[in-house]
């Protein structure tokens, strides 16, 4: 297919647009010298990626995608970074001082990566087979084929949610203690 | 599609959950003075949990469900055994470390025995999302009690150090394992045997392999990517150290048997030669950087990452055409199950000692067993037990990888044999050199002297299991011959 | 005419590019977190675009378990952050220093 033709197709402007908006802010955020930017600027590449997801029909882990990250996980970040009371002016950026050869190596790496991916898949046209899997599907497959993962994962998110809490919890003193309140 | 649940199959996960809530709800109820029973609670339920292995195992038939991509056979069973006997003796070792500080004992036993929970999971998955799930559950709690001793501006950072390396390592992985989807459009692995049989020259299945390795690589602490490894284990908690090197480590190794042996077996091409380098770095890096330690704690962490080479060793004859790849799997799940049993005693000695020296420092340990010869006689089953010499348990590990080796023959892989002969010398060095402190050097300081030095009942008692199972294994290896079986029936595709 | 898988995937390799050179050159904690973050999704967009080519549901499957447990280690690496900073106020890793080598 020519350039021409594949440009001329409205879907792909919208996959270019999307797709630089992506990367664009990814890039941001790992450049930025401001935390708090970059944690927004997490937004916009968590927000087109979800586009991507809508794109690609994948509805219901677009917007879990949207719910849980940006809904959540991006104010957690911003809480971590008040508490923290991180340095949000003058953080320096890409601070550390070799950055030649780590920059090289990614190129490359990545060089690779899509040379594979499209070698792979570049023919492979999305969309162009069936019906997308429905939100309901996934719902029944969660609860028959994934049971197991499925409540597997709620440990995870138990053991975590503990485990955060009593990392990240002020000890009390000894005579706190013996005010009554446990440890 | 409806899916029934084999309730006897999942018995022994039930009741590490059941445990888990128990210990939990106790957690909330009692009071200070009365939190032993948390540890004695969570020591109960890891072992009632070996109850229902055995009466699988008298059963002996193989289990499948969902698919079958959550197994139990013989090869599950005996992992899972693995792991509750190391989980048992960590949980015996922490009691009196745990309850001697100020630390939250009923969250730790919450932790721990999620951990554990995850490594059971792991030991039956057969799929892809399984698989990541119970690694992650594995070693997310971890993380958290890496950093137990808050106090400890060392634990705080191994914690932190972990947890970054623990992440990128699980993006990588994940990166490779979406791959393999990509390109075979399956998730179990019996499935993926079958798409990627012959397919080991594809760009992109070289790629999505690499990955996957890269990911392990980190999860296992093989060289080059170990250098998280000494650091976490010398600031976490050291009961936790020990369910690191142990544990955690068995359940990447797993992970990456199940991976590259079951999910894989038709592309060994393509990992074995990664693999021979990982074991020949790991062995040698290991051990010479073992050398120079001077805490005891960095050795030990140092030494695993040489024994994980040593594990890696048979993966490397698989790269032998036609060669016998059930017996390099069993080979490596012999080491792993005598590895697991003399690490743990090696740690369980390193926490008795540091009761009567204060110090992880080599030097504080000097002449130690002229005020206590029985932790000295300890030290010296469990670090020659180490070093592989006989008739203590580690002599059948390495006879075990030398002889899958042998077994498949090949030039490289016989090269590869040489240095793993080579590296077992050097790490007799370092480990009769720390049984030569112990026991020849004159001390250097004062040791504590008190009721409160003593090992506690419960450390004793851990002390005991591992140096019986060292000992009886060193003379009866048919003990451990049969966990090697019972993995071979499954080994490479069924 | 439809983008083809590969430009997906090709996207989602230079996301997670992107996150792994955050990863070596950041030294800010908290955007070393958001880096793991992007590598992530670039994992996920994987995942979503071969499973809508192979029209398979177990790709969008994999990425609500990724998506929960990722959320999950979010929560665990701020608590982890926290407790550091109890003791210290630094965001930058370079300065805990008391292991090294």
């Amino acid at each position: 297919m020519t350039f021409s033709a594949w440009i001329s197709e409205p879907i792909n402007w919208i996959f270019l647009l999307v797709g630089l908006v992506v990367l664009a802010s990814g890039f941001r955020v790992v450049t930025a010298k401001n935390v708090v930017h970059a944690a927004l600027l997490l937004v916009a590449a968590l927000a087109g990626t979800a586009g991507l997801f809508l794109m690609l029909a994948a509805e219901f882990v677009a917007w879990v995608l949207v719910l849980v990250y940006i809904g959540a996980v991006i104010v957690l970040f911003l809480f971590g970074i008040m508490i923290t009371r991180a340095p949000t002016g003058q953080d320096e950026g890409l601070d550390s001082e070799k950055k030649v050869v780590p920059a090289l190596l990614s190129v490359g790496v990545f060089v690779l990566m899509a040379w594979g991916s499209i070698d792979a898949f570049g023919t492979t046209l999305v969309g162009a087979t069936g019906d997308p899997i429905s939100t309901e599907l996934i719902g029944e497959s969660l609860l028959g084929r994934f049971v197991i993962p499925f409540e597997v994962v709620s440990f995870v998110l138990l053991a975590a949610l503990i485990g955060s809490i009593t990392l990240a919890r002020k000890d009390l003193t000894p005579i706190e203690e013996e005010e009554g309140r446990r440890v | 599609m409806t899916f029934t649940i084999d309730y006897l199959a999942l018995a022994p996960e039930l009741v590490i959950v059941g445990t888990l809530l128990v210990v939990f709800t106790l957690d909330m109820v009692l009071t200070r003075p009365k939190k032993f029973w948390i540890a004695t609670a969570a020591v109960a339920g890891t072992a009632l949990a070996a109850i229902p292995l055995v009466i699988l195992g008298v059963q002996g038939e193989t289990r499948s469900m969902f698919d079958g991509s959550y197994v139990v056979d013989e090869f599950a069973l005996v992992l899972k055994g693995l792991f509750i006997v190391a989980a048992y003796l960590v949980l015996l070792m922490s009691h009196h470390y745990i309850e001697s500080e100020r630390y939250y004992q009923g969250e730790y036993y919450f932790l721990l025995l999620a951990s554990v929970l995850g490594s059971l999971v792991m030991a039956s998955s057969r799929d892809l999302i399984i698989l990541f799930i119970g690694l992650e559950l594995t070693t997310a709690p971890l993380f958290l009690l890496t950093g137990w001793r808050k106090g400890d501006a060392k634990s705080n950072e191994a914690s932190l150090k972990y947890f970054i390396l623990g992440v990128l390592s699980t993006a990588i992985l994940l990166y490779g394992m979406s791959f393999l989807y990509g390109l075979t459009g399956e998730i179990t692995f019996s499935g993926l045997a079958e798409a990627t049989a012959g397919r080991g020259d594809e760009p992109a299945m070289v790629m999505a392999i690499l990955f996957v390795i890269v990911g392990f690589g980190f999860k296992i602490a093989a060289v080059p990517f170990h250098f998280w490894a000494p650091d976490t284990y010398e600031g976490a908690p050291t009961p936790i150290t020990a369910y690191l090197s142990v544990n955690s480590k068995i359940a990447g190794f797993v992970a990456l048997l199940l991976m590259l042996y079951i999910a894989l077996p038709g592309v060994s091409e393509v990992w074995a030669p990664a693999l021979w380098i990982l074991a020949a770095l790991s062995m040698t890096v290991g051990n010479l950087s073992a050398l120079r330690q001077t805490n005891i704690v960095r050795l030990l962490a140092y030494s695993s990452v040489a024994q994980a080479g040593f594990m890696l060793v048979p993966f490397a004859a698989a790269a032998v055409v036609g060669a016998d790849l059930e017996e390099a799997f069993a080979a490596t799940v012999v080491y792993l199950a005598i590895y697991a049993v003399m690490n743990l005693g090696a740690f369980a000695v390193v926490i008795a000692g540091a009761r009567k020296t204060r110090s992880g420092e080599l030097s504080a340990w000097a002449g130690l067993a002229q005020v206590d010869s029985r932790l000295g006689v300890l030290v010296a089953v469990f670090f020659f037990s180490l070093a592989g010499i006989p008739p203590l348990a580690g002599w059948f590990a390495k006879f075990a990888m030398f002889r899958s080796v042998m077994i498949a023959g090949g030039t490289t892989t016989v090269v590869l044999a040489v240095i793993a002969a080579v590296n077992a010398v050097i790490a007799l060095y370092y480990y009769a050199k720390v049984v030569k402190t112990v026991w020849v050097d004159d001390p250097t300081g004062e040791f504590v002297e008190d009721v409160e030095a003593a090992p506690a009942v419960s450390l004793r008692l851990a002390l005991w299991v591992s140096l019986a199972l060292t000992v009886a294994i060193g003379f009866f290896p048919a003990l451990v011959t049969f966990v090697g079986d019972a993995s071979r029936v499954i080994a490479v595709g069924g | 005419m439809i983008v083809s898988a590969g430009y997906y995937m090709a996207l989602a390799a230079a996301l997670f590019v992107i996150g792994a050179l955050g990863m070596l050159l950041r030294r800010n904690v908290l955007v070393m977190f958001m880096c793991i973050e992007l590598m992530l999704n670039a994992v996920n967009l994987t995942l979503i675009s071969a499973g809508r080519a192979l029209n398979d549901l177990n790709g969008q499957v994999a990425v609500f378990f990724i998506l929960v447990v990722a959320a999950a280690e979010v929560v665990v690496g701020l608590a982890i952050i926290v407790a550091i900073f109890r003791r210290r106020s630094t965001a930058s890793i370079d300065e805990l220093s008391e292991l090294r080598g």
